[in-house]
């Protein structure tokens, strides 16, 4: 009796102090993640989390969704004071975190052949790869189809307007009392720009595009101001809303697809993170009659098919993380073929990650198969212009690209001079 | 060897009645007293507000680029004389400064003014004009912003009700009124604590005074101009500096609503700051720290030079 007493408390002791073990050989790691008010995203994200968690007991996950800017911010601060968290939401138009010598290399953790080959280059430096690039994105022109017949242009089957023809809806848009381009600066640095720079691809082509956006042709180019002047008539037209300077980019699809209407937004195919959320959640509206145009065709234009494709949303490791083995182990578990599958799927936008075309699930079928359709003859060039541009040239850009020039606050010669000013290599 | 023992105890009575004397007279303490008072008290202050101070002067001279710093002298110094955003920065934190602290005080007495005066509803309306004190900048900014907001914001659809839709304007985008919107914005907000500091002062104010000047058929523009202003003059001035040194370091109101756009004619010294450390695509600290050091050697000497002003002046005998 006594004998069974003893072993029972030795049993006892020895599973306690095993599960003492486990708990102290758990280890936590925390994750910031953007996209708070992006259900489809959100709940991509958190299923990815959750997974990982069942599959890896020894491993637990404090995943937190910030703001975009604010993670931005915060992740500055953080890793200056090692105080970063294992994971984090980057872009690639964040390099300062790679030149700082931030982010681990993950080419020992995740299986490199899960991503994309054109998105590898987007985080390459040096022979390696440094982030799991979830979201892809390519800059898309959205119109309403009803509000577009109602104002009598007819889009064409190449759904690709010319300068005149685009002008032309401008024109009759304003006329109509509709606003001809949903868009607003009041949050982001880049929207103020599209439309322009989707153009000037468009006319330069993707050789001296990249020669624009690297400080290598001014924007004194004849090519650039004929450009600059026919978006000036735009805006002299009365393309953007009264209230551009502080229209938010969650206000701006408000104004798209409820209230008060525009005829076009211009937007990258991140569109789908707020667009197909429930419409009283700020999401579109069941019965949108939704329809893809291309950007405007520019007369005598070197690549009217070229368009912009980007990475945007990704996670990155921080250098200095004290659990390399879990948050690894968690990127390698989301850098997966059928976690792009069931990205592209639920979120209704690409990604990085490689998928599987033929199991995708999406209630936005109709959707997808017009954006497959309006990139199905695509020229892509890399990268929007934040990505390249830097410092001083990136602040011109948002103050004048972004801001002024499309609010109509300078002349075409004023806004070149300012970008040549600044971002033009003597 | 009683009257030792009795010397002895009276010895130690004196030490205690000594003792208890110098912890209630912090004059009298004994230095290792005082360090044990001031400490912690010592500690903070110099962890959180010297150090800082001096680490950002000493940060001046380098360019941090992630990990490492690289020693560049006064290079960042030279920098900043040809830089142009800094000046555009420094001309509208100095329009801040000088212009909106009349306007906040002048604000703040009209207010005090009407009440002191017995408007109606004055309770009401003292609690309704504090309120936005009460309030944080963000607040304030989001509903100036929805005031302000082109379509359908309250001051253009004031305009427009009234006939003057060309008046009607895109006040935070348009940058010649972009800066003043703002300032009237932060004069709103801070107008009942303007307000509150008046109406005490004119309360203050001495009654025969006053009764005097009625006496001498002394008008209420009068009274007001001979001897309620001249009288309130040391806390106007008082209101005037304190809404002068916090205007030079004006930021969350600004960033909020403009994020110092459009075309930089909202941005002030910190929001430069603040973009050149955190939102410039750079890890460096060392230029937005030669900044901080320049700007925290003017507040100080405009600070110096208003105190000077201000002590320079008689007082006021009543």
């Amino acid at each position: 009796m006594r004998l069974r007493a003893i072993g029972l408390a030795v049993l006892t002791a020895a599973s306690l102090g095993s599960a003492g073990l486990a708990l102290a050989q758990e280890k936590q790691i925390t994750m910031w993640s953007n996209w708070p008010d992006e259900p489809a995203k959100k709940d991509w994200v958190a299923a990815r989390v959750k997974e990982f968690e069942a599959a890896n007991k020894q491993c637990s996950v404090k995943l937190s969704f910030i703001p975009k800017a604010d993670i931005y911010t915060q992740a500055k601060s953080a890793v200056r004071t090692g105080q970063a968290p294992d994971i984090f939401y980057m872009e690639p138009d964040q390099p300062e975190f790679l030149a700082g010598g931030f982010l681990e290399p993950l080419d020992s953790y995740v299986d490199l052949a899960n991503l994309e080959d054109w998105a590898k280059p987007a985080w390459a430096s040096k022979g390696k790869v440094y982030g799991v690039p979830v979201e892809a994105y390519t800059v898309e022109l959205y119109y309403n189809k009803d509000l577009v017949k109602k104002v009598g242009v007819n889009v064409p089957a190449s759904f690709q307007l010319s300068q005149a023809q685009f002008l032309d809806l401008v024109k009759k848009g304003a006329a109509a009392g509709i606003t001809p381009v949903s868009q607003g600066v009041g949050d982001r640095p880049f929207p103020g720009g599209q439309l322009l720079f989707e153009s000037l691809l468009r006319k330069l082509g993707s050789d001296d595009y990249a020669k624009l956006l690297n400080g290598e042709l001014s924007f004194k180019d004849p090519r650039v101001v004929e450009v600059m002047n026919w978006v000036k008539e735009l805006v002299d037209a009365g393309a953007y809303p009264k209230s551009f300077a502080t229209l938010k980019l969650g206000e701006s699809h408000f104004y798209f697809y409820n209230t008060p209407g525009a005829l076009t937004f211009p937007d990258p195919s991140w569109f789908t993170g707020r667009a197909f959320a429930e419409p009283e959640k700020g999401g579109m509206p069941a019965n949108f009659p939704l329809g893809i145009m291309k950007f405007p065709a520019m007369d005598k234009g070197n690549c009217p098919e070229c368009k912009t494709l980007a990475i945007g949303g990704s996670f990155v490791m921080f250098s200095k993380s004290k659990n390399k083995d879990c948050a690894g182990a968690m990127l390698k578990s989301m850098a997966t073929p059928e976690n792009g599958t069931k990205w592209i799927g639920e979120v209704s936008l690409q990604s990085g990650l490689k998928s599987d075309q033929d199991k995708i699930v999406s209630p936005r079928k109709d959707y997808f198969a017009e954006l497959n359709a309006r990139n199905k003859d695509a020229k892509y060039f890399f990268g929007t212009p934040l990505l390249y541009y830097r410092a001083k040239c990136a602040d011109t850009y948002v103050q004048v690209m972004n801001n002024a020039f499309p609010a109509g606050l300078l002349s075409v010669q004023e806004a070149a001079e300012k970008m040549d000013g600044a971002c033009l290599k003597k | 060897m009683p009257e030792a023992i009795a010397l002895n105890v009276k010895t130690s009575d004196r030490e205690a009645s000594t003792s208890a004397r110098s912890l209630a007279d912090p004059r009298r303490a004994s230095r290792v007293v005082l360090a044990i008072f001031l400490a912690p008290a010592l500690l903070v202050y110099c962890g959180l507000t010297a150090y800082p101070a001096f680490r950002t002067i000493f940060d001046s001279f380098f360019t941090i680029e992630g990990i490492e710093a690289t020693f560049v002298g006064l290079a960042n110094y030279r920098e900043l004389i040809s830089d142009e955003t800094f000046w555009i920065a420094v001309r509208n934190t100095l329009i801040w400064s000088f212009v909106a602290p009349v306007l906040d005080v002048a604000t703040g007495l009209l207010l005090a003014l009407a009440l002191y005066a017995g408007v109606p509803f004055a309770r009401f309306l003292r609690v309704a004009w504090f309120t936005p004190v009460l309030l944080s900048y963000v607040v304030v900014a989001i509903l100036w912003m929805w005031i302000f907001n082109y379509d359908w914001g309250i001051l253009n659809a004031m305009l427009r009700a009234v006939g003057l839709d060309g008046l009607a304007s895109s006040w935070l985008g348009d940058p010649h009124l972009a800066l003043a919107s703002v300032i009237v914005t932060h004069a709103w907000k801070w107008a009942g604590f303007n307000m509150v500091v008046c109406l005490a002062a004119i309360h203050s104010l001495p009654r025969e005074v006053l009764e005097a000047s009625e006496l001498d058929n002394c008008g209420w523009g009068e009274k007001l101009r001979y001897i309620i202003i001249p009288m309130l003059r040391p806390t106007l001035l008082s209101l005037y500096i304190l809404a002068f040194i916090g205007k030079m370091k004006i930021f969350d109101l600004v960033w909020i609503m403009t994020q110092g756009g459009p075309l930089w004619a909202t941005e002030t010294v910190s929001t430069y700051v603040y973009k050149r450390a955190f939102n410039w695509n750079t890890f460096d600290l060392g230029y937005p720290s030669a900044i901080a050091t320049v700007w925290f050697l003017v507040v100080c000497a405009s600070v110096v030079i208003l105190n000077r002003l201000l002590s320079t002046r008689d007082r006021l005998e009543y």
